[in-house]
């Protein structure tokens, strides 16, 4: 079953086009890696899907309705966007107490996914002094807050130390074993390799790609994702970040 | 709304910016009434202080907490887009003129405060200055309280339509620096060569209902110009009040629909 829905989504920003008639699936119980070189319009599409863009053209949906349209956004949704949106002066405790009473969660569970993403020891400390790979755990656990039905994370992986990195692959292939829907973007293709079901991938604002891991890989050979992932986005003459 | 209007009231709670223009707007209020009170009676500007004009005068220090909570409520909105903490404001309440709505109410609270916390200080300072001289005060107790309740509603009213123009602007920066040179320099222009439409400007309706006289919480030309009538406190209400609606009304139709990118 379809948990996020992609139908023809199209944004522009002055001439460039940064999504293309873009449609996909991701299915409920599965982790989705997000694929696509730097600029391919991964995170516009994420944003679109959370509600924070509007696009040109098409719909996005979860759980058949739009982001705005959700009863209890934080308590369906948990989502991971970038390391910075954190305001620099407050406590990361104090932070998922707002997210907390805007989630209608008991405050309790703010001390509970401090604990799981092993920031409990530095939950007073002004987040404004964090390193990125702590905001990272932050953001996780305000994603995390409201035990949601979906995780929606971009690059969730970046400034993570490798303890961290594997933590967070037991994280997710734990959420989807419980039922949970994943979709999380990475340039890290060894790293997607070990955690996902399935792929998406964009180049140029455009679907290449979806499929699930076995299929792609099988067809890609020895090479396995990253040989199929620079063989769908060649000619892109873009770097790829490993 | 009341959970929205709580979230942006722990905001400012646990924030430190907050207690920073409240401390500095008490600061200002005692220096500027504190200077008024020893300027009073000498034969300058200020009257005695046992003359309605005089003791009025030391009371306008309050203004300096009504300014401060305008650009309280102007941080307010324009502080989520500084720190880019819009997107989980939105992601957490996706109904974007609902959360501007709670904004506005939170600031409008804590405006409040400010216009309160500014008034006492004025106006201890004044009864200070008064019992010193030994004179009795010579506004009625129900002028007072008047007072009190002008400097309220007007740090409320300034506050929310503060976080109308954050909202509008979206640069922190600008929207503080666009109230200072709203107060201090284009009313008090448009106030002395205006005087017709001097009681209209926010800011001056704002004082009055504080209780300063017409022009005597300017701080350039419309200061010693004469003519015009005050608002009357109904009318500088619903004055300040429409033109919070009205802005917040704009900012909700155009920059709160942005994309967030």
């Amino acid at each position: 079953m379809a948990v996020v829905e992609v139908r023809g989504l199209r944004k522009r920003f002055g001439p460039v086009t940064a999504v293309h008639e873009l449609s996909f699936d991701v299915q409920a119980g599965s982790v989705t890696g997000f694929l696509g070189p730097n600029g391919a319009g991964k995170t516009t599409t994420l944003r679109m899907l959370l509600g924070l863009i509007t696009p040109d053209a098409g719909t996005a949906t979860i759980g058949g309705k739009p982001y705005g349209e959700l009863e209890e956004p934080l308590r369906q949704v948990g989502a991971v966007l970038e390391a910075s949106s954190f305001h620099p002066g407050r406590s990361a405790r104090n932070h998922l107490r707002i997210q907390a009473l805007a989630g209608h969660v008991h405050q309790s569970r703010v001390d509970e996914v401090l604990e799981l993403v092993q920031l409990a020891d530095v939950a007073g400390r002004r987040v404004g002094k964090f390193s990125l790979g702590m905001k990272q755990r932050l953001g996780l656990a305000t994603a995390l807050l409201a035990d949601p039905e979906v995780l929606i994370l971009d690059e969730p992986a970046n400034g993570l130390d490798p303890e961290g990195v594997r933590w967070l692959r037991g994280l997710l292939r734990e959420f989807a074993a419980d039922g949970g829907t994943v979709l999380v973007s990475s340039h890290l293709l060894a790293e997607v390799a070990q955690t996902v079901d399935s792929v998406v991938i964009l180049d140029h604002g455009r679907l290449v790609a979806q499929s699930s891991l076995a299929k792609l890989t099988e067809a890609a050979g020895r090479g396995g994702l990253e040989e199929a992932f620079l063989r769908l986005t060649a000619g892109a003459g873009k770097e790829v970040t490993r | 709304m009341s959970r929205l209007v709580r979230i942006e009231l722990l905001k400012l709670r646990i924030t430190r910016l907050g207690y920073g223009l409240l401390g500095t707007a008490a600061g200002l209020t005692a220096l500027f009434s504190v200077l008024e009170g020893s300027r009073a009676g000498n034969g300058g500007a200020v009257e005695p202080l046992n003359t309605s004009s005089g003791f009025n005068s030391m009371i306008t220090g309050g203004v300096w907490a009504l300014v401060l909570a305008t650009v309280l409520g102007a941080t307010i909105s324009s502080g989520e887009f500084r720190h880019q903490t819009a997107t989980q404001t939105y992601l957490a309440t996706p109904a974007r003129g609902r959360v501007l709505a709670a904004k506005a109410m939170a600031g409008a609270i804590a405006g409040a405060v400010f216009g309160l916390v500014g008034y006492l200080i004025a106006l201890g300072a004044g009864l200070a200055f008064v019992a010193g001289h030994g004179y009795q005060v010579p506004l009625s107790d129900a002028t007072l309280a008047r007072y009190g309740a002008g400097h309220l509603l007007a740090g409320a009213l300034l506050a929310a339509i503060g976080v109308a123009i954050g909202s509008l602007i979206r640069s922190q920066l600008a929207a503080v620096i666009g109230v200072f040179v709203w107060t201090i320099i284009v009313e008090s222009l448009l106030g002395g060569l205006f005087t017709s439409v001097r009681p209209y400007l926010p800011y001056t309706a704002a004082t009055t209902l504080s209780g300063s006289a017409l022009g005597g919480a300017a701080f350039g030309p419309a200061h010693n110009v004469s003519g015009g009538t005050p608002l009357p406190f109904a009318a500088a209400t619903a004055l300040l009040a429409g033109v919070a609606v009205a802005l917040s009304l704009l900012a909700a139709r155009t920059t709160v629909r942005r994309d967030i990118t």
